[in-house]
């Protein structure tokens, strides 16, 4: 088909334009700016005081930020088995003919429209809730008073809390991608494996698993790209300053830019926020890279 | 016999096959139970009276339904100001997403130019970029430029954010829907003397309708629930979206104790994605399972 050139200056130049101008652009400069010293976010070039590594120095020596990609470590980690082992399971589920599929699957979906504030509160002021809360009420009905008395939201369990409330609302998400994966799998692997006599059990461990893990590939960085932006759960479980419990270094980030009220520890530095950003991307390359060297693309046609 | 999966569903009822399934019907009806519970609870809740949910007793309604909270929340709590700010936001947002990259999609996917290949590989990384890579210079100079001072200059920026942060994935997205349409519509159509922007807006965008409802969707949930951007460059009570807004509620909890309220405007928040989504459920689980490659 014949190249029109004024169609193709017209409809490329607003988004290309738009696209360098407020992503790559700024993309660019924030790296720059993570080797400067910059007090205020609004401080023009000439005060930005150049000083190399040092931000990432002071970086790595912060304890609050070491605590910051603990935390990250912990819920990519961790929430990364939970959410992408149950969101497995439920699409291996859904996917053997189970009846009302289309209902399941939305209903699980279904935290993935929510906003975050909404679903955070409902945990929060509810299941948590250590008077009236659903988790109380279900162990004390149950006569687990150990359980029934922990309290959710402080101390140690609180991360725990925060974790679980979480992950709860990815599985959808990460299920319909799984499922689409499975989709693809003819279904005459499993009839001929079932002709040779192997159980479910079996065609998961020798057919499923084998052929998703292209999918397994692509959840694995979507995870990381998710934790990756931990923002407003951690805000809403520590609401009025950092707590090392739940502290995440986009928390600590935001703190940085425009300070903290009570932590006097974090003193604002532009600089300083930049090269937490930095640092997160850095986290997702090496993640893509890892993955991809362990999970190579084989021969497998399906 | 090689069934499609999808007639699995329709097979006659074999007591057998169900019992051996009964585990896996154990666990979907335990996640989606919990998840009523939660959605339940808290729309009683919401009709309830801030006593009886300290007293556990909000499913008796002793006091009646109490729709008032909805409209005391509504009104005075300022919740009626962000539903109609987050409106706004997703409903231009949505808009302009669409106007800018369909067009840029359709030719990034049709043509060869100089630089669509670079373009085509940036946009796809940047669809992995944290936010917090590019907000810290724009927030630099549109603070500098004094943006943020004037309400509508201020509105105008929150869009023009939220339509800029997703160019990547909606342009990425809208390109697998392109391809799937012939190419022999535009060639018939430039035989028959049509220009091809003519063409594009008259034959091959309404050919991408389903794509584009799907990309709308997730635009709009997206804008709707946005908390991060907003929270940096929303600079007065009165620009809030629902997400901002139902956060600082949360925070003045301690102080007002309007706990069924509270609920009352999660509710409120909640309905608009979750009508969008029930109506309009097939385009999303589609978008999701159909543009994925493994």
């Amino acid at each position: 088909m014949k190249r029109n050139r004024s169609m193709v200056v017209a409809f490329a130049l607003p988004g290309t334009l738009l696209f360098l101008v407020t992503m790559v652009y700024p993309i660019v400069r924030t790296v720059f700016m993570s080797f400067f010293s910059i007090q205020e976010i609004t401080d023009s070039v000439d005060k930005w005081k150049f000083n190399g590594i040092e931000n990432y120095v002071s970086l790595m020596k912060n304890s609050l930020y070491q605590a910051s990609w603990i935390n990250l470590a912990k819920i990519f980690l961790i929430g990364g088995v939970i959410t992408l082992g149950i969101s497995l399971l439920l699409a291996v589920i859904l996917k053997n003919g189970v009846r009302g599929r289309g209902f399941f699957q939305a209903a699980i979906y279904l935290p993935n429209v929510i906003s975050a504030v909404a679903m955070a509160t409902m945990w929060i002021q509810y299941i948590f809730n250590p008077s009236y809360g659903f988790l109380t009420k279900f162990f004390s009905a149950l006569h687990l008073d150990s359980l029934a008395g922990i309290q959710w939201l402080g101390g140690d369990f609180k991360f725990w809390a925060l974790l679980i409330s979480y992950c709860f609302g990815m599985i959808g998400h990460f299920m319909l991608i799984w499922v689409s994966g499975i989709e693809r799998i003819g279904i005459d692997y499993y009839e001929a494996a079932a002709i040779d006599g192997a159980n479910k059990v079996k065609q998961f461990l020798y057919i499923t698993l084998p052929l998703l893990k292209g999918i397994f590939r692509t959840n694995i960085i979507m995870w990381s790209i998710s934790v990756s932006g931990f923002f407003i759960w951690s805000k809403l479980f520590s609401p009025i300053s950092a707590d090392t419990s739940t502290v995440v270094p986009m928390v600590y980030m935001y703190d940085k830019l425009f300070g903290a009220e009570n932590v006097d520890e974090i003193r604002r530095d532009a600089g300083i926020a930049a090269a937490v950003g930095v640092m997160l991307c850095l986290f997702i390359v090496f993640i893509f890279t890892v993955v991809n060297r362990l999970i190579k693309d084989d021969d497998l046609e399906f | 016999m090689w069934k499609k999966n999808k007639e699995q569903s329709v097979n006659p009822f074999n007591l057998k096959k169900e019992l051996a399934l009964a585990p896996g019907y154990l666990v979907l009806m335990t996640w989606v139970g919990f998840t009523a519970i939660i959605l339940i609870w808290v729309i009683a809740a919401s009709l309830s009276t801030t006593g009886d949910i300290f007293r556990g007793t909000i499913f008796e309604f002793s006091s009646g339904l109490h729709f008032e909270n909805y409209s005391r929340v509504w009104v005075a709590s300022n919740v009626s100001v962000y539903f109609m700010n987050s409106l706004l936001y997703a409903v231009v947002s949505c808009a302009l997403l669409i106007l800018v990259c369909a067009p840029y999609s359709y030719v990034l996917q049709r043509f060869k130019f100089p630089g669509s290949g670079a373009i085509k590989t940036m946009l796809a990384a940047t669809t992995g970029v944290p936010v917090i890579m590019v907000i810290i210079p724009l927030y630099m100079i549109i603070a500098r430029a004094g943006l943020l001072r004037d309400e509508i200059s201020n509105r105008i920026v929150l869009i023009a954010l939220f339509v800029a942060t997703k160019i990547p994935y909606t342009t990425i997205f809208l390109m697998a829907y392109f391809e799937n349409i012939s190419r022999s519509y535009e060639e018939a159509a430039a035989i028959d003397g049509c220009h091809p922007i003519k063409a594009f807006w008259k034959i091959v965008f309404p050919m991408a309708q389903g794509g584009l409802i799907t990309v709308t969707i997730f635009n709009f949930v997206n804008v709707w629930n946005e908390y991060f951007l907003s929270l940096l460059f929303v600079n007065s009570e009165k620009l809030r979206p629902v997400a901002l807004g139902l956060f600082s509620m949360i925070n003045g909890m301690q102080y007002s104790g309007d706990w069924c309220g509270l609920f009352a405007a999660v509710i409120i928040v909640f309905l608009p994605t979750f009508i969008l989504y029930i109506a309009l459920s097939k385009y999303i689980v589609g978008g999701l399972t159909g543009g994925v490659k493994g």
